[in-house]
């Protein structure tokens, strides 16, 4: 909350030097305010546009797609086109792939993330700013560097074109940047209320589970929204493990249905209706937990 | 049919329940030796992330490394040439350069302007608007699009007669200049990814400054007023110092995430000899080429460039960012 904009009291000075002085800076004032909202609104045209047009050419017939001047409002709008883009493709299968590997996915990734930021937010052990400054550095490590070590292994694993990839190594509290999160939210909470547990009587996982758990209940949800996003659009995991179209998640989908229609005429309309129902969910979710969702993800700029 | 799921499921909890079971042992065992239960409950907590740290990042981490200096195409066992691999890339490979050029100008330019253009956006949300929690909504947006989607969006749009053109041709055509060609222009394929780019990234940035921006203390504000300090001083010597730790989050995050575009690079037809994302080579000369020696050799480039970028804005934050008070949590 600045007051850059607000007048200033004034420290010296007599009171008719004070009106004018305040007249002249809240006319100023309104020009200014004019001039914020009006750079905020063409910023926010750049921003929706875009979805706009997205959500216009779905709806579009073929005939209709290059007019000129663009038709913003599709005539006729053709509710269609989502059930032949989801037909002209096994898009039911994709889905339940995409839920499939998402959910697990998911949730073994917040789980062990959770248990390992309690282990270095509360618990004093030798080497634990060492082995955080690690955890810290992995972010930098570039994913494709470890690919082709990690696609050897599951090939000699033999789960080469299996779901596993994807979803086994989330045990693993694979995203590093989920534990630093949640180990900030820790870091906030009083020391004393797990102590009083613990005189109670409480082992390590109730005072986790029952305790700990709820209070970083805004940084799990700002966390699963995240998971979500990440497993759901995951592409590069698809693209090198999966090789049989029914095993293949919607982003694969996606790509598919543009490189190969796009051989001869690119169906945008089809490919616009898809990469909106992709787009669903998340932006759904987004709605739903963006009170939380918003708190969690600025967390590690300012507190960090 | 079912088998692939129930086959994917078995895995799950079979190595679920490995790492479960992995940490009530180590917490015994660590009893058993006598460590502090303090710290066998820390150690038994962390054990999901060592194990992952060993088998999935410092193994794979040497076994590229070895790799780089082999020939290996994954049908017979690495063959150990020496920098072989290196020196090709530096010497013998016109795409290397075309792709390293590509990628470091996109981060090069694509950071500062994404950083500036969304200082500016939070600089404006912070003036007390009314309905922020709905603009912050609206400019986070682009953010939750899946980037295959924001990359088939931008294609369409830049199509030689899509949107894009629609609207500006006009303008273009009062100077004489033509529509566009954007993704399919060999000249153009770089600022369009730098502008979809940016469309992108700059809301998520924005959201993440104006949280700094909320944290700065007011009374700061008002000794700078009582000092005789005008709007201008105000912003450039409280707002700034005071952002400056947020600002170089911000660009750590978007200079690693940059670097390492992929996805959006398998939904847009570009020329190839426009160059390309320095993964999106990696993968190809690994698995649509299967010369995984050569790709491991790449990797390790982009390792040392992304260390490089990192170390260059580490060192220069000594001069530019400001920490309040250095306090440490934990």
């Amino acid at each position: 909350m600045t007051t850059l904009d607000q007048p200033q009291p004034l420290v010296t000075g007599t009171a008719s030097r004070d009106r004018t002085d305040d007249r002249r800076r809240t006319a100023g004032d309104t020009v200014i305010r004019v001039m914020i909202y009006a750079l905020l609104s063409l910023g926010g045209a750049v921003v929706l546009i875009p979805f706009f047009w997205m959500l216009s050419t779905s709806f579009k017939a073929t005939s209709d797609l290059f007019n000129y001047p663009p038709q913003w409002i599709p005539q006729p709008a053709l509710p269609g086109n989502y059930v032949e883009a989801w037909t002209a493709l096994p898009f039911n299968r994709f889905l339940i792939n995409t839920v499939f590997m998402t959910v697990l996915a998911m949730f073994a990734e917040i789980f062990t993330a959770a248990l390992v930021a309690y282990g270095f937010a509360r618990f004093r052990f030798p080497w634990r700013n060492g082995l955080f400054i690690v955890l810290l550095s992995t972010m930098m490590l570039p994913g494709i560097l470890t690919l082709i070590p990690k696609f050897l292994i599951w090939r000699e694993l033999d789960r080469i074109n299996t779901f596993s990839p994807m979803t086994v190594g989330a045990w693993f509290a694979w995203g590093p940047s989920f534990i630093f999160l949640l180990r900030q939210f820790f870091l906030t909470i009083p020391r004393e209320i797990e102590e009083a547990a613990i005189i109670d009587g409480a082992s390590v996982f109730q005072v986790f589970r029952e305790i700990m758990l709820p209070l970083v209940k805004p940084a799990l949800l700002a966390i699963a929204v995240l998971s979500f996003q990440a497993n759901w659009n995951n592409f590069e995991g698809p693209l090198i493990y999966l090789s049989t179209l029914e095993k293949y998640p919607m982003v694969l989908g996606l790509q598919f249905y543009g490189a190969t229609l796009s051989n001869a005429a690119p169906q945008w309309n089809y490919m616009m209706a898809m990469a909106t129902v992709m787009a669903a969910p998340i932006l759904l979710l987004f709605f739903l937990a963006q009170r939380y969702f918003i708190e969690g993800l600025t967390v590690g700029g300012v507190k960090g | 049919m079912l088998s692939w799921y129930t086959l994917a499921l078995v895995d799950y909890v079979v190595v679920g329940v490995f790492v479960l079971a992995a940490m009530v042992g180590l917490h015994w065992l660590l009893r058993r030796l006598g460590v502090k239960r303090e710290a066998a409950t820390g150690y038994a907590l962390i054990l999901p992330w060592v194990l992952g740290l060993v088998i999935w990042n410092l193994g794979p981490f040497l076994a590229s490394l070895y790799f780089s200096f082999t020939d290996y195409n994954i049908l017979q066992p690495p063959e150990f040439i020496g920098f072989d691999n290196y020196v090709r890339m530096f010497t013998d490979d016109n795409q290397f350069w075309n792709v390293l050029r590509f990628t470091l100008l996109y981060s090069v330019i694509n950071v500062p302007l994404g950083l500036l253009g969304a200082l500016l956006t939070a600089t404006l949300l912070n003036q007390d608007v009314r309905g922020l929690g709905a603009w912050r909504t609206l400019y986070y947006l682009p953010a939750v699009l899946p980037a295959a989607a924001t990359a088939l969006l931008w294609r369409w749009m830049f199509t030689e007669n899509g949107l894009i053109n629609s609207i500006f041709g006009p303008v273009l055509s009062l100077f004489g200049v033509g529509r566009p060609a954007w993704f399919t222009d060999l000249d153009l394929v770089l600022p369009s990814y730098i502008i979809m780019g940016l469309w992108g990234v700059f809301g998520a940035n924005t959201i993440i400054l104006l949280a700094g921006l909320k944290g700065i203390p007011r009374d700061l504000y008002d000794a700078a007023t009582v000092d005789g300090a005008g709007r201008f001083r105000k912003y450039l010597d409280v707002t700034i110092p005071m952002l400056s730790p947020t600002v170089f989050y911000v660009l750590i995050l978007g200079v690693i995430g940059s670097l390492q575009s992929f996805t959006v690079a398998f939904f847009i037809e570009t020329p190839r000899r426009a160059g390309t994302f320095m993964n999106v080579y990696i993968y190809q000369e690994a698995f649509d080429r299967n010369r995984m020696g050569y790709a491991s050799a790449l990797g390790w480039v982009m390792l040392l460039i992304i260390l490089l970028f990192t170390l260059l804005v580490f060192r220069s934050s000594a001069a530019w960012v400001h920490y309040e008070g250095e306090k440490t949590n934990g």
